[in-house]
């Protein structure tokens, strides 16, 4: 698993995709920050993290494009599946590079709750609990988008496919709150990583929360296996 | 050292390989031979841990690769068709990388990136990244790839596929060099690679083994002569050799000469007993010559049987 942790964090740096993914990252951040908290004079990084964690649902795809279908098309996943790693051992490392350039970008963004310090008041506990669920949150998209990119053949479709699914999960909230009422409401809303990360945007470090990001992950990254699998045995 | 077992592999109603038995020993060159589809790749996919087959087992050093193929796979190496190359790499990362995917520890790495950059020709680009080099250095190095963590058998899909006359000749010179501390498993459409490489060539035409044939030996000895005798007394007298296997004759009536194809009894020294033979007959050998069939031959047959 390290020996493809290294390669995938190395590709990243080694190509264009992780400069960009980190760079529209923290321009976009920074327009959030600066327009809502440097103009309006506001230390909430509450609301500022809860803009940018639209961010996942956009960018992830970017990171997660090449991990599985760019394989494919470059044909490299053969070298990988006849190597005496396991499938297991393939998924994470993978996940584990795009999470660590996730947090590169996230200990990034520290920059803006330090201007606040300096500049003005910061509620470390609250920051720290929404920060917490940021990356949870992010965590979640990627592991999604990776088990997208298990079934695409190009980049291409692995990236539209993810970010239309991301969308979709996306919206499942404003479906929810359409259907109040309905079953399919509460389903939704059970499912709905915004309504996952609303607690901790509140300050509050939810254990329920906390365990379904990390259940989401990890039954993320097992489907991803067995799709992988199942690929190995019918190769259609 | 490798057995394939009732091997059919399908592709939902195509089959892409069925009843596809082989053994392979220790230290043997093999070249797997046969038209697009004709299951090549399929047998070096399941071999190589790359896909499953549907029905059949393949056992390597009498383990099945599908219940130890972790252990199996750290003593194969794979050149798969496609060279699998991370362009924005450099040849010493991508092969730290392979070396590290078998489990290599760290630091016997650098040296034995060393060893294989000699071996393959591509020690003087070592730091050069992978999208900037040439088909020959980009197949060296997915060759390069093949060989580290010294694997015990090598397969090779279509190694030499694109590359110009003087970079075959030096992956075949590569390649039989490799037979001879590895067990070698290469598949081509280039009649000459597997003439000159293996030891042995297998065709396959849809799915099948239809020739297996051990290279390099005298068994299917054969003498085409040209004899000036009618055929009527000369057939009798040559069916009364004992070393011949078949005789076949075809008259030239203009000429009162007779072409005679005959097939020896394996490897037997039939040229001495044919020349006494001839000789009390007093009928003189115009012409003489052993005739082998080339592996075109056979592979042409095989694919318009």
């Amino acid at each position: 698993m390290r020996a493809i942790f290294r390669r995938e964090l190395q590709g990243y740096f080694f190509t264009p995709i992780g400069y960009v993914f980190v760079g529209v990252f923290l321009l976009l951040g920074g327009i959030f920050f600066g327009a809502g908290n440097l103009a309006e004079r506001s230390g909430n990084m509450t609301y500022l993290l809860r803009n940018m964690s639209y961010l996942w649902m956009l960018l992830c795809p970017i990171l997660t494009m090449r991990l599985f279908a760019g394989e494919r098309s470059r044909g490299t996943d053969q070298m990988l599946l006849s190597s005496p790693v396991s499938l297991t051992s393939i998924v994470l490392g993978k996940f584990f590079a795009a999470c660590t350039v996730m947090m590169i970008t996230v200990v990034l963004t520290f920059t803006y709750p330090v201007l606040v310090i300096l500049f003005g008041k910061l509620y470390f506990a609250e920051t720290a609990a929404t920060y917490l669920g940021f990356i949870l949150q992010g965590g979640c998209f990627i592991a999604l988008d990776i088990l997208l990119t298990s079934l695409a053949h190009s980049q291409v479709t692995a990236a539209i496919l993810a970010f239309g699914v991301n969308l979709a999960v996306w919206l499942s909230d404003a479906v929810a709150t359409a259907l109040h009422g309905h079953v399919a409401a509460s389903v939704l809303s059970f499912f709905s990583l915004n309504q996952r990360f609303t607690p901790f945007a509140m300050g509050q470090i939810s254990y329920a929360n906390l365990l379904y990001s990390l259940l989401f992950m990890s039954a993320m990254l097992f489907l991803c296996v067995r799709i992988l699998n199942r690929q190995r045995t019918q190769e259609e | 050292m490798i057995q394939f077992d009732q091997v059919e592999k399908r592709y939902g109603a195509h089959i892409a390989l069925q009843h596809f038995s082989l053994s392979i020993p220790k230290g043997q060159v093999i070249g797997l031979l046969g038209q697009n589809g004709a299951g090549k790749s399929t047998a070096m996919k399941i071999l190589t841990g790359c896909i499953t087959p549907s029905s059949g087992h393949v056992f390597f050093q009498g383990q099945d690769i599908l219940s130890a193929s972790q252990h199996i796979r750290r003593q194969i190496g794979y050149l798969p068709e496609n060279a699998p190359l991370y362009d924005e790499m450099t040849v010493q990362s991508y092969l730290t990388f392979a070396c590290r995917l078998k489990g290599m520890p760290d630091a016997q790495i650098p040296a034995h990136i060393r060893e294989i950059a000699e071996k393959t020709g591509i020690a003087d680009v070592l730091s050069r990244r992978i999208g900037n080099l040439s088909r020959g250095y980009r197949q060296r190095t997915a060759f390069a790839q093949a060989l580290c963590g010294n694997p015990a058998l090598i397969v090779l899909d279509e190694p030499t596929q694109g590359l110009d006359p003087v970079q075959t000749a030096e992956f075949r010179a590569l390649i039989r060099s490799l037979g001879k501390e590895h067990t070698v498993l290469f598949s081509s459409h280039i009649l000459p690679d597997v003439e000159q490489v293996c030891d042995r060539a297998v065709i396959l035409h849809q799915g099948k083994i239809i020739t297996d044939k051990m290279l390099h030996t005298r068994s299917d000895k054969k003498l085409r002569c040209l004899i000036r005798m009618g055929e009527g007394r000369l057939l009798p007298a040559l069916r009364t050799l004992r070393h011949a296997e078949k005789v076949e004759a075809l008259p030239d009536h203009t000429t009162g000469e007779t072409h005679v194809l005959i097939t020896a009894k394996g490897d037997a020294p039939i040229e001495e007993e044919l020349f006494t033979l001839l000789s009390s007959l007093q009928a003189p050998i115009l012409r003489l010559a052993p005739q082998e069939d080339s592996l075109e031959d056979i592979f042409l047959r095989a694919a318009n049987p």
